[in-house]
């Protein structure tokens, strides 16, 4: 029995993304109290649209006082922080913004809750959305929470600091976490990312809607997970009586190139090189080497991976395959 | 006789301990020197007042420009006119212990300072070095000795935003090719020190109370351990990494450690006091997260800038003493120390 997670106040940022929106449906399935923050009015009535026991608030990361009174109206016993930009190209493009919503947005929303559980004297629990990306081109594989962070990129050095300073307001009593969240996808997942780009047009061209995938790199190894199973870790890491980082992740690598074949031959198409391009114009600049994570520790919170790499590809391409039969038969 | 172009410098946080000795050496150096100070009612440019001349007299090779880290555009415009060869970024919200009462501003100005001046080079093309004022306070709570591969772990608001500061200015050495690097500089003093910082809150005292001005001194934790160097001796070595063909990161440290009661002890005995008999025990004075031990590895820096300190704790502590000693007796006029050369 978990006596302080029975009835909880829940504010998550970044509801309406990929994470979120899988969160917010556990949550409000568990009847908590859940308030939902956007950063537009139309993001808000999506939300409302989605989840109609779900408050939503408009405000964003960068504005301090936006920040001081949501925590001030809700009220909150847990705050789930997955909002901010989560392109590592477009970080480059936008370090600052990129620095001040995903670096310091996590400083205002920390220091906002430690005053309230200051003036309350009722502990509120924090989640940080932490990522793989602040160990950028450490040597060690696969990846502990000791590992020495090296981020190569704006967005992995923003990470990072939000990273730290978790263990800074940790270390002052606050019962803050960090989830260390490898790739994970879902049919949820915009195109824009590799494992959503090779599900969507693998399943275009099985129909005869497309007959070419253009990559980057197919050779980078990443650790792929599903992304409802990372929201439970989220709530498994949070719902602890004690904080502290975990990294979230299935402990085995794969690469592109198994990505793309594992699709297409659950669409029984072998020669999958006949319809896949290299475009060396995306290789990016820097990117991590081989990012994979041991989730032994979060193991010991019980939590277990419920699909595998294989599962999680033919889970992504049945998705899309469906939803283009449905557009086809609508058309 | 052939005119060598002179060369132009570009410094944030001029005012503080470090801009000031800093501008002091390129001024020596033959360099102009341009400094960015935040406008304030009050006058906040003693540390530099010594070496400002009317920008109407001919010679003036100082100027000062109103700005701030964080006003990105203004950077911009700044480094559009100036034109720099070199740029020191040695602004920040500088105290550890503010730095919990204040970690967004410390964020915003330690922090993402650097970001902004890296990105007004960038953007503008501008051919220049860069200099970050990295810190020691980056390795918090990783044992010492630390050196340019240990890893970090900081403990305070303070350290993670320089911590940020560093690993951007690594990003654009590495992912732009810029000429960007990071000074680890371990704690470093003088009598220019601030006067909340524990040295010279320790000597500023021994001096009031051998003058008979005040009677206790209420302090913090007094074992930590610390590696104190001489602050001009500092600003040197900052000047030698951009001078150097390829830019990397360096330690900048003595390699001795002391605690602060060792301090206490040296200086109240510089005066002929015993500090056992002045000083009071005060909690406010504790972080509410105690880095233990800081002390550098400077090898790198001594193999390939060949700096060396010179001046170590114990002659720091007692040289602050002194000056302390004559800044009160002349206290109500101006008064700056001059740079000790050992």
């Amino acid at each position: 029995m978990r006596a302080d997670n029975d009835s909880q106040t829940i504010l998550v940022t970044g509801a309406n993304g990929q994470d979120g929106a899988y969160l917010v449906e556990r949550l409000v399935g568990e009847n908590h109290e859940v308030h939902g923050l956007c950063h537009s009015e139309d993001g808000a009535v999506r939300l409302r649209e989605a989840f109609p026991d779900v408050t939503a608030h408009v405000s964003d990361l960068a504005d301090t006082a936006g920040m001081i009174g949501i925590i001030a109206e809700v009220q909150p016993t847990h705050i789930y922080n997955l909002a901010g930009n989560t392109s590592v190209e477009r970080s480059w493009q936008f370090p600052t913004e990129t620095a001040d919503v995903l670096g310091v947005g996590p400083v205002r929303l920390l220091e906002a809750a430690w005053k309230l559980q200051e003036k309350s004297s009722r502990r509120v629990k924090f989640l940080q959305a932490s990522s793989a990306e602040i160990f950028g081109d450490t040597l060690e594989v696969p990846q502990r929470e000791t590992t020495p962070r090296v981020p190569v990129t704006p967005y992995g050095a923003a990470k990072s600091f939000a990273h730290e300073m978790v263990g800074v307001y940790r270390s002052r009593g606050m019962l803050a976490s960090s989830a260390i969240l490898y790739n994970h996808e879902s049919p949820r997942r915009p195109e824009s990312f590799v494992a959503r780009k090779i599900s969507r047009e693998a399943a275009k061209i099985s129909l005869g809607l497309s007959d070419n995938l253009t990559l980057g790199n197919i050779d980078v190894y990443r650790d792929w997970g599903f992304a409802p199973d990372y929201v439970n870790a989220m709530i498994t890491i949070l719902d602890a009586n004690e904080a502290g980082d975990y990294i979230v992740a299935t402990g085995h690598a794969h690469s592109v190139r198994q990505f793309v074949q594992t699709a297409f031959a659950y669409l029984g198409i072998e020669d999958w090189e006949r319809h896949v391009t290299i475009d060396r114009a995306l290789y990016r600049p820097a990117d991590p080497k081989q990012l994979v994570g041991d989730p032994a520790k979060l193991r010991g919170l019980g939590w277990r991976p419920s699909v595998d790499f294989e599962e999680l590809v033919h889970i992504m391409v049945e998705a899309d395959l469906a939803s283009l039969r449905e557009q086809a038969s609508i058309s | 006789m052939t005119e060598t172009k002179l060369k132009r410098a570009f410094v944030t946080g001029i005012t503080g301990q470090d801009g000031s000795y800093l501008a002091e050496l390129l001024l020596s150096k033959g360099y102009e020197v341009h400094g960015l100070i935040r406008r304030a009612s009050t006058f906040n440019t003693a540390r530099i007042d010594h070496l400002y001349h009317d920008p109407h007299e001919s010679g003036a090779r100082m100027f000062l420009h109103y700005g701030d880290l964080s006003d990105g555009s203004r950077l911009v415009t700044l480094l559009e006119s100036i034109r720099p060869d070199e740029v020191y970024n040695l602004g920040a919200q500088s105290h550890v212990r503010v730095s919990f009462d204040e970690p967004e501003y410390t964020a915003d100005s330690t922090g993402l300072g650097s970001i902004r001046l890296l990105e007004a080079i960038r953007m503008i093309g501008l051919e220049c070095r860069y200099y970050q004022a990295s810190s020691s306070e980056m390795f918090g709570a990783t044992p010492p000795p630390q050196n340019e591969d240990t890893a970090f772990y900081p403990r305070s608001p303070y350290g993670a935003a320089k911590l940020y500061s560093y690993w951007v200015t690594r990003n654009y050495r590495e992912g732009y090719g810029m000429f960007a690097v990071n000074g680890i500089l371990f704690n470093h003093e003088s009598p220019r020190r601030g006067e909340t910082f524990v040295t010279r809150k320790i000597t500023r005292a021994v001096a009031r109370i051998k003058a008979g001005q005040q009677s206790e001194l209420f302090m913090g934790n007094l074992d930590s351990v610390r590696d104190w160097g001489y602050a001009p001796e500092y600003v040197e070595a900052m000047w030698r990494m951009l001078q150097h063909d390829t830019p990397t990161d360096y330690v900048v440290a003595t390699g001795t450690n002391y605690t602060v009661k060792d301090f206490l002890q040296i200086a109240f005995e510089h005066a002929g006091l015993d500090w056992e008999k002045y000083v009071k025990f005060d909690e406010r004075y504790l972080r509410p997260t105690e880095v233990d031990a800081l002390v550098g590895d400077a090898s790198r820096a001594q193999e390939q800038l060949g700096w060396t300190p010179k001046v170590l704790t114990p002659q720091l502590a007692r040289l602050m003493v002194d000056a302390d000693v004559e800044a009160l007796s002349v206290s109500g006029s101006p008064w700056i120390d001059t740079v000790y050369v050992p």
